[in-house]
């Protein structure tokens, strides 16, 4: 599901809580840089999904996703937004570095994608 | 023979349903405006965003060019006024042209043209980005969402910038009745008060609404006839902006029509 290109990352993310748990756009803002600064990204909190690259934009869509209440993260082939990336270790710390915030992930990919997941495991 | 009879009729019954979707939509936008569920920190956040863009952004370009025609036309009609010997009508004239006619008019052709057809493109864009769907997977209303607050700044953005619009013109309109009449600032003031009519004013403002909510309205719409194809968009946009033009016009002669009854 792509971001809404015409909102910042910020607003990409925040706007579950907001639109959901009517959470105040100050409080929504401070709680996606929290989690930004955690990744090493709160630079991109004002940048829009093109000028993204493939590791922010997957951070970004991730935490987008973990911004739902008792959120199951589905991941349908992640090598695909990140093309760049040769194993599964990226996934694995953007996943961990949120772990509070979602219940469940599964992780959907071809079978002859197995070697890239050595640190989760197909 | 048959043929023409075809294509009337074809073309009766799609100008019929356009309409009648067009007022089913918006018959669906005006439950959820009265709604309050519909509101929540995310909405306004849009409708601050929008309202923005729309009324905040163009100032620069809507002061110059209401200055700039508003004191050609009060010349203009002033010189007129003076020539016909209506001095008497003055105050009747200026309210009934600039603020029943005028302003909403140039408001609105103004706002259609900037906004209309960004929102128009904007709606369309995501259509085929698919990021329509993203925001119902997320279990997010459209309608709260994307098209309510532009509908609510449409109509907000006319209404504001129509008596912005008066009150510029008729600002400028000091100056030719100094000039040409000898009128001080409160005899010209006094003039137009006792001239202001509650009718005049009340179908004005509800010119300005309508106006609003048809080309915020309109736009999104055909916006949300884009198919997956990038080459929907220009398509969309063009059908869009000539309905709205159509709409236009549509409430102006309406408002005509009710005045002058």
């Amino acid at each position: 599901m792509p971001l809404i290109s015409n909102l910042d990352v910020w607003v990409n993310i925040a706007l579950i809580k907001q639109y959901h748990e009517n959470l105040s756009a100050d409080k929504a803002q401070e709680l996606v840089i929290r989690y930004l600064t955690g990744y090493g990204m709160e630079h991109i909190s004002n940048k829009r999904n093109p000028a993204l690259t493939n590791r922010e934009r997957f951070c970004a869509m991730l935490l987008r996703a973990a911004m739902v209440i008792d959120s199951i993260v589905v991941i349908d082939r992640p090598f695909t937004i990140i093309p760049d990336v040769q194993d599964d270790r990226f996934i694995y710390d953007s996943l961990k570095a949120v772990d509070d915030s979602f219940k469940e992930c599964h992780i959907f990919d071809y079978l002859w994608s197995k070697d890239r997941y050595r640190m989760i495991g197909l | 023979m048959i043929n023409a009879i075809v294509r009337i009729g074809t073309t009766t019954i799609n100008v019929t349903r356009t309409f009648r979707d067009t007022l089913s939509f918006a018959f669906t936008i005006i439950l959820k405006m009265f709604n309050k569920n519909s509101y929540n920190s995310a909405t306004r956040l849009v409708i601050i965003h929008q309202i923005y863009f729309t009324s905040i952004q163009i100032l620069p370009l809507f002061i110059g060019i209401s200055i700039i025609f508003g004191t050609l036309l009060m010349g203009i009609v002033f010189q007129i006024i003076k020539n016909l010997g209506l001095a008497e009508h003055l105050g009747r004239i200026l309210m009934n042209l600039v603020v029943t006619e005028l302003a909403p008019f140039v408001t609105v052709l103004l706002i259609a043209l900037r906004s209309s057809s960004a929102i128009n493109a904007e709606i369309a864009v995501m259509k085929v980005n698919k990021e329509l769907n993203t925001l119902d997977k997320f279990n997010i209303d459209t309608v709260d969402y994307l098209f309510l607050p532009r509908v609510i700044n449409g109509v907000i953005s006319v209404v504001l910038l129509s008596a912005f619009f008066s009150i510029l013109v008729l600002t400028s309109g000091l100056l030719f009745s100094k000039l040409l009449f000898g009128l001080s600032l409160e005899s010209y003031s006094n003039v137009l008060l006792s001239s202001a009519n509650f009718y005049d004013i009340v179908i004005s403002l509800i010119k300005c609404c309508a106006f609003g909510f048809f080309i915020t309205l309109i736009p999104i719409r055909f916006g949300l006839h884009a198919t997956n194809d990038l080459t929907s968009i220009p398509i969309s946009v063009l059908n869009g902006m000539v309905d709205v033009f159509i709409a236009i016009v549509f409430i102006e002669v309406l408002s005509l029509i009710l005045i002058f009854i």
